[in-house]
């Protein structure tokens, strides 16, 4: 009887969530849904632009439509950050930062741009944001050895994409 | 000060499963009260936010150490020691799913 009242009062509230799992050693990292993430904030960027070069702005639809933009593009940052943050402390080691030394810079560079992604609507951002993306990727596919190649995604914003070559 | 949150994952099965719902009380001068068995939910700077069982309380160090009972758990070496200014409180009610 308890139990619907709290989760009628979560579905309101959203009480804040506390993880008793990552427990498992899966082993599955992957870092395309944090370039997809990217690029859906680019894609988010060129909608909003768009939007914003028509001449009636003051719709309601104007409002609707650039208010959902932003909220994917607020969330599709965050998760691009996630994304690398759980490669980063699960999956890299010690001897993969000695031989890959730039690193942990480039992973502080991913979480600033993604924040800049967040906090402004410029392209360059989402650009440089996808490119620092495709660097972990690189040396990401480096250290388990697979090869890889540049491609550019078959979707909007079509950017080139660095994809395991299997 | 209290708090409800909702448990995600399995590794405190069968004590929390997926769902339930835990009361939270953060008394930070109570933490060196803390003893093993006791439940707590605290922000980890890697995994988040996580629910553990304490194993050990050092109030000279200020850390906890945790883990989960399932045995697919994270190790507590991983996990680190929880520093407690990281604890959000300690579990006092749970509310089944």
């Amino acid at each position: 009887m308890l139990y619907p009242f709290i989760q009628f009062l979560d579905r309101t509230f959203h009480f804040s969530e506390a993880k008793a799992h990552c427990d498992v050693p899966c082993g599955i990292y992957d870092p395309i849904t944090a370039q997809i993430d990217a690029l859906t904030v680019v894609r988010m960027m060129d909608l909003m632009d768009a939007l914003a070069e028509g001449d009636d702005k003051s719709r309601l639809d104007f409002h609707n439509s650039i208010s959902r933009y932003i909220a994917v593009k607020e969330e599709h940052a965050e998760k691009a950050k996630h994304e690398i943050r759980v490669i980063w402390g699960d999956f890299i080691k010690d001897a993969h930062v000695e031989k890959y030394p730039q690193l942990p810079g480039l992973v502080h560079k991913i979480m600033q741009l993604g924040s800049k992604c967040r906090q402004t609507a410029s392209r360059d951002h989402g650009l440089a944001l996808v490119d620092a993306i495709n660097d972990f990727a690189e040396i990401f596919w480096a250290i388990k050895e697979v090869k890889t190649k540049k491609a550019k995604a078959p979707y909007a914003p079509g950017l080139e994409i660095v994809y395991p070559d299997l | 000060m209290i708090k409800i949150i909702k448990v995600t994952g399995s590794s405190l099965s069968p004590f929390f499963n997926p769902g339930d719902f835990v009361l939270t009380w953060r008394a930070p001068r109570q933490f060196r009260k803390l003893i093993p068995g006791d439940t707590v939910v605290f922000d980890h700077s890697v995994y988040g936010r996580m629910i553990k069982k304490v194993t050990l309380n050092n109030p000279a160090e200020r850390t906890l150490a945790v883990r989960g009972s399932h045995p697919d758990s994270l190790p507590a070496q991983k996990i680190g020691l929880v520093p407690y200014q990281n604890i959000i409180g300690k579990v006092f009610y749970r509310i089944r799913r």
